[in-house]
C-alpha cells in the first residue's frame, strides 16, 4: 500500500509538472484566451491607420484571421520596424505580422514562418528626371528608410556597381523618405512597389512616377515569433497555407491591391 | 525583462565592431567641432546680451532664448527639413552639426554670462587705466578668470553634446546610434548591439571627463571653481 501511495503521489506530481513546465507559447495563448499581435502602422497598405484612426491593412486583417483561427481574443500592438524583434524577445508580443524580410542572418535571431507576402523593391522618381534604368541612378542623390531591406539591397547593388556611397543618405522612417523626395533633398527613393502605388494615388505626387526595380531581389516577408517556439512556427506555416487555400489571401489582395495580379508566393524550382 | 532562454551572440557584434568604432569617431568629431565653434559664438552672444547696444543685444537674446527653450530634436529637424522647405538642402551631417552648434552656443552663452557676472566690473576699469585695450583686457584679465569659473559646467556641456549627437539618427545621420540601428537590423541582434553602443557612450564620456581633469591641471593647476 505504501508503494502504491508513493506511486500515486509521483504520478500526480508528474502530471502537475507536465501541464505547466511543458506548456509552450501556443498553450499559453490558448489558456489565456488572448493573442498579442505586433503590427507596423506606417507602411500602407500592409499597415496604416484609417480615417477613424483605427489600425487597418493587410497585416491587421491577418492578425484578426489568426486570432479567429485560434479562437482567442486579439490585442493589436503598434510598433516601428526597429522594435519588432526586441518586442518579441522581451515578451511584449506573441507574434509579429509586420512585413519582415526573411534573411538568413535574421533567422539566427528570430523564428520565421514560410513567406506570407512578397514585394518588389522599386525606385520612385520625378517624371522628368530621365531615370529609366537602375544604372541611371549613378551619381543621383538617393535615400531609403534606415534599417530596412530597401536600404540594405540598394547599398549592396550600389557597392557592386562601384558607386560613390556619399550620394546615398538614410532617412529615419518611410514617411521621412517621402518628405525628402518632395522637398528635392533626394532625386530618388528606394522602397517597395506597393508603397509607390499607394503614393501615386495622392495628388501631391502627380509629377512623380514608379522608376526601375532593384535588380535580382524578391523581398519575401514572413510572420515572426521567438526562434525557439516551434509550436508557433508550425501553426503559422499552416495558417499561411490555409489563408491561400481558403481564398482569403486572394480576397485581401483584391481589397488592398485592387486589380493588380495576385502575388504568387512560390519560387520556381524548389519546395519551400 | 529577458526571458531566461535568451542567448547572446556577441560574435555578431564583434564581426562589425570596426564599423561601430568609426561611427563612434563621427560622434566624437561632431561633438568636439560643435563645442569649439559653439564656445566661440557663445563668447559673442554673452557679451551681446550684456551689451547696451540694441543691435547686438536683440539677436543675442533671440538666439539664446530659442536655443535654450526648444528641444534639440526640434532644432535638428528645423535644420534638416525646415530649411529643406526653403530649398536649402544640408546633408544630415551638416544639419546635425549646425543644430548642435546653435544649441551649444545658446547654453554656453548663459554659462559664460554667469562667469562674467562673477568678475567684478572694477577689474575692467583697473585694466583700462593701466593702458590695456578692451581686447587685451578681455584676453588677459577677464576670460582666463571666467574660463576657470565655468570650467566644470563646460565639461558637462561637452558630455551633454556627445550624448545629444544620438538625436542625429532621427534625420538619418549614421553616428554611433544610427550605425548601431543599421547594423542590428541586419542580424536582429538588438540587445547585443545596443548594449555595446551604451558601453561605448559611457567609455567616451568617462574619457572626456578624465581628459578635462588632466587639462584643468595643465591650464589652472587644478584650481577650478
Amino acid at each position: 500500500m505504501k508503494l502504491m501511495k508513493k506511486l500515486a503521489v509521483t504520478a500526480v506530481a508528474i502530471l502537475a509538472l507536465g501541464t505547466s513546465a511543458n506548456a509552450d507559447k501556443l498553450d499559453k495563448i490558448i489558456s489565456k484566451g488572448k493573442i498579442r499581435c505586433g503590427v507596423v502602422l506606417d507602411f500602407p497598405p500592409m499597415g496604416y491607420r484609417d480615417t477613424k484612426n483605427k489600425p487597418a491593412g493587410f497585416d491587421v486583417e491577418y492578425c484578426k484571421d489568426l486570432s479567429k483561427a485560434l479562437g482567442v481574443e486579439l490585442e493589436l500592438k503598434s510598433m516601428s520596424f526597429a522594435q519588432r524583434l526586441p518586442a518579441l524577445n522581451a515578451g511584449k508580443v506573441d507574434v509579429v505580422i509586420g512585413s519582415t524580410s526573411d534573411t538568413l542572418a535574421r533567422a539566427k535571431s528570430a523564428g520565421f514562418s514560410i513567406p506570407y507576402f512578397v514585394f518588389k523593391l522599386q525606385v520612385m522618381v520625378k517624371k522628368d528626371s530621365g531615370i529609366n534604368t537602375f544604372a541611371d541612378l549613378k551619381g543621383k542623390k538617393i535615400t531609403a528608410a534606415l534599417s530596412t531591406t530597401p536600404e540594405t539591397e540598394f547599398l549592396k547593388n550600389a557597392k557592386g556597381m562601384g558607386w560613390d556611397s556619399a550620394n546615398y543618405f538614410s532617412s529615419k522612417s518611410e514617411s521621412d523618405t517621402h518628405l525628402a523626395l518632395l522637398q528635392g533633398k533626394a532625386d530618388a527613393i528606394v522602397t517597395t512597389d506597393t508603397t509607390i502605388v499607394e503614393l501615386l494615388k495622392l495628388d501631391k505626387y502627380k509629377n512623380y512616377k514608379a522608376g526601375p526595380f532593384v535588380p535580382n531581389y524578391d523581398d519575401f516577408v514572413s510572420i515572426i515569433v521567438k526562434r525557439t517556439e516551434y509550436g508557433m512556427i508550425n501553426y503559422m506555416n499552416l495558417f499561411i497555407h490555409q489563408q491561400i487555400r481558403t481564398g482569403r489571401y486572394e480576397e485581401l489582395n483584391k481589397m488592398f491591391y485592387g486589380n493588380s495580379p495576385v502575388r504568387k508566393l512560390t519560387v520556381d524550382g524548389i519546395y519551400y | 525583462m529577458f526571458d531566461i532562454d535568451y542567448t547572446f551572440h556577441w560574435i555578431t557584434v564583434w564581426n562589425v565592431f570596426p564599423e561601430m568604432l568609426s561611427a563612434a569617431l563621427v560622434t566624437l568629431e561632431v561633438a568636439v567641432i560643435s563645442m569649439i565653434v559653439g564656445l566661440t559664438i557663445a563668447v559673442f552672444l554673452a557679451l551681446g546680451k550684456d551689451s547696451n547696444n540694441e543691435l547686438f543685444r536683440t539677436p543675442a537674446v533671440i538666439w539664446i532664448e530659442i536655443a535654450r527653450n526648444t528641444p534639440a530634436l526640434f532644432q535638428i529637424y528645423m535644420a534638416y527639413f525646415g530649411l529643406g522647405a526653403f530649398g536649402i538642402h544640408l546633408s544630415p551631417y551638416i544639419a546635425v552639426l549646425a543644430a548642435l552648434i546653435f544649441n551649444n552656443a545658446g547654453y554656453l552663452a548663459e554659462t559664460l554670462r554667469g562667469g562674467f557676472s562673477a568678475i567684478s566690473r572694477t577689474q575692467i576699469s583697473a585694466s583700462r587705466s593701466l593702458g590695456m585695450t578692451m581686447f587685451q583686457t578681455y584676453r588677459y584679465i577677464i576670460l582666463p578668470q571666467v574660463l576657470r569659473i565655468v570650467y566644470h559646467p563646460m565639461t558637462n556641456q561637452m558630455i551633454w553634446s556627445i550624448l545629444m549627437t544620438s538625436l542625429g539618427t532621427l534625420v538619418g545621420m549614421l553616428e554611433l546610434t544610427g550605425k548601431t540601428d543599421q547594423l542590428q537590423s541586419l542580424s536582429f541582434r538588438t540587445f547585443e548591439f545596443y548594449l555595446v553602443a551604451a558601453v561605448m557612450y559611457f567609455v567616451i564620456a568617462k574619457m572626456v571627463l578624465l581628459g578635462s581633469k588632466l587639462l584643468s591641471y595643465k591650464l589652472f593647476r587644478g584650481d577650478v571653481a
